[in-house]
């Protein structure tokens, strides 16, 4: 709350609040890592272990049995290449169409420019579910449904990731586009090779989005693979798992399941967090 | 010159315009058609036939479709209602914990509570069904251990929709606390410093400064919050199925149910007409109530 008032005014009484703030700081921590840290124990647990009462917290002999288990009852390795593909393909689409239009928006007048850039920006507020019926059928009228593809190529483009670029490329300097221009270099080949790289932070911060979001994505995929297994990305064949989740016996099973599904994003997201913070705060501050 | 640009423009913005054209405004607009027509989802836009209201009366009407649409708009307004008013409270409180400098530890702080929004709702849904288990479930043995009695979390009609927003709120107030720093981070220290010269005390610095500057970062959040909260779907669809007793059929998932699952693609595209109307009412009076408070 006041920020740096601490060194320079004289402490009264200084142990007392800082031990109740530093109590509060750790409970909200504790708090909201157990789920996630009592999935990965559990994971390891075996199942006489997960069957004890009064239950082990940490498991004695952690193992991996049970993630070896999860390959009997999903197909793992395939689900984990589809989801890889859905959000590879993704992302590198969302990336190359949102720095062209960003780059449109940010840089050249046309006209009905402002109402256009609003139009789109209003995609971004719409939920999901009030087009799903339509695009389902649209989809499938285009022969997609059922398929990696049907799941890729409406998801090709989106508002967030034009507004994130737009506003980033705002900020890149007229005269270095003019000197280029002055070279004789294309459009594209400007926002590319000279654009491209004095954006990077924020091109790094919307891959990362793109990535973990369509990692995760549920609905859509669901909806339009009509329950063929072959291209289900991993978020929807482990949910074959909710169905071992009666009884204790197969704990170790199910959360070993979820921790693989977890382990992409998060690893992602601690090796490059500062991008997606910072780009979730400039979304914020500058809109 | 200014005519190679507009061409460049064109080329530049075609994928983009193109693609959002297709799979988000097209559909947007059929969307609408369609609730005012006689449609099966297994056919052809084309087989479409016209039936004014009769889908909107239909959906309030006393039938059990419309007992099911309505149960599902209620339990949505509940569930966003309990969401944003969790969310907002707790986001600023773990904002400022994050923010403040006199105790170590902020920055680890907004990392954990960072990463459950990058959990993929599966993993969410697998432990938390664990987590809420009535008998052998941890929060009931550490509920006991307080002594408190078991709870039945989602097994009753009463507490299932509770517990889907409990745990809805902790896999994303993580993101709403980032959003509460940079509100924070947009208040001038001198402000803090002036109030502190005057005799302030921390609850009046929170109270005059804090809050009233933290306003349109409240607005945006609680938008945001809104937002989320109505589209709501793989914690029910994973876990409850929209049980027990209907008590967690919340709008996406019914609307999904009646448009794709029951191909009936009429009466659902009238469900979905109806959430996108009350969303934009509830947004909108949002903002004017913004904007009286602005002006006072």
């Amino acid at each position: 709350m006041s920020r740096g008032s601490s060194s320079r005014l004289p402490r009264k009484r200084p142990s007392g609040r800082k031990a109740l703030l530093a109590t509060l700081m750790l409970l909200v921590a504790v708090a909201s890592a157990f789920p996630l840290v009592w999935m990965v124990l559990s994971s390891l647990k075996t199942p006489a272990e997960s069957m004890q009462v009064p239950p082990v917290w940490i498991p004695h002999t952690p193992s991996l049995d049970a993630y070896e288990k999860v390959s009997g009852v999903v197909n793992v390795g395939r689900s984990m290449w589809n989801s890889l593909v859905i959000a590879s393909i993704t992302t590198a689409g969302i990336l190359i169409t949102s720095m062209m239009a960003g780059y449109a928006f940010a840089k050249y007048h046309f006209p009905a420019k402002s109402l256009l850039f609003s139009l789109l920006i209003a995609t971004m507020f719409l939920p999901p579910i009030v087009t799903l019926i339509p695009l389902y059928r649209l989809v499938g009228s285009i022969g997609l449904n059922a398929s990696l593809a049907g799941i890729i190529v409406p998801n090709l483009a989106n508002a967030f990731g034009i507004f994130l670029m737009r506003q980033f490329i705002s900020g890149v300097p007229d005269d270095l586009i003019d000197a280029a221009r002055m070279d004789g270099a294309s459009e594209l080949l400007i926002l590319f090779k000279i654009v491209a790289p004095s954006v990077a932070p924020a091109i790094a911060a919307l891959a990362l989005f793109a990535f973990v979001y369509h990692w995760n994505s549920y609905l859509w995929p669901l909806t339009v693979l009509q329950g063929n297994a072959d291209a289900y990305p991993i978020v929807i064949s482990l949910s074959r798992l909710l169905s071992y989740n009666r009884g204790a016996v197969n704990t170790g099973l199910v959360m070993a399941g979820a921790t693989l599904a977890v382990l992409p994003p998060l690893i992602l997201f601690v090796l490059l967090q500062r991008f997606f913070v910072d780009s979730i705060v400039g979304s914020a501050i500058k809109g | 010159m200014i005519q190679r640009y507009r061409a460049s423009a064109g080329i530049m913005l075609t994928p983009a315009v193109t693609l959002i054209g297709i799979f988000i405004l097209l559909p947007m607009m059929l969307t609408v058609w369609l609730s005012f027509q006689d449609w099966s989802t297994q056919t052809p836009f084309s087989s479409a036939s016209f039936v004014g209201l009769d889908n909107f009366r239909e959906i309030f009407g006393a039938s059990s479709v419309g007992r099911d649409f309505k149960g599902a708009l209620t339990n949505t307004a509940i569930y966003t209602a309990l969401s944003v008013i969790l969310i907002l409270p707790l986001s600023v409180a773990f904002g400022l914990m994050v923010y403040q400098h006199d105790v170590a530890g902020g920055t680890a702080l907004r990392t954990v509570l960072f990463s459950t929004y990058m959990v993929p709702m599966i993993a969410v849904a697998l432990a938390w069904s664990k987590l809420y288990s009535p008998s052998e479930g941890p929060l009931n043995q550490m509920l006991g251990l307080i002594g408190i009695g078991p709870q039945p979390f989602l097994s009753s009609p009463r507490s299932a929709l509770v517990s889907i927003v409990l745990l809805n709120v902790w896999q994303q107030v993580g993101y709403f606390t980032v959003l509460a720093i940079a509100g924070l981070t947009q208040i001038p220290g001198s402000l803090y410093e002036a109030a502190k010269l005057d005799g302030a005390n921390r609850f009046e610095q929170f109270r005059f400064i804090t809050l009233p500057l933290m306003r349109r970062t409240l607005l945006f959040s609680a938008v945001i919050a809104i937002i989320n909260a109505v589209q709501v779907f793989e914690p029910v669809a994973l876990i409850t199925q929209g049980g027990p007793v209907g008590s967690t059929n919340v709008l996406t998932y019914h609307i999904r149910r009646v448009g794709i699952e029951r191909a009936q693609g009429g009466l659902g595209s009238a469900m979905a007409v109806m959430l996108m109307l009350s969303l934009i009412v509830v947004v909108c009076a949002l903002f004017a109530l913004a904007n009286r408070k602005d002006q006072e």
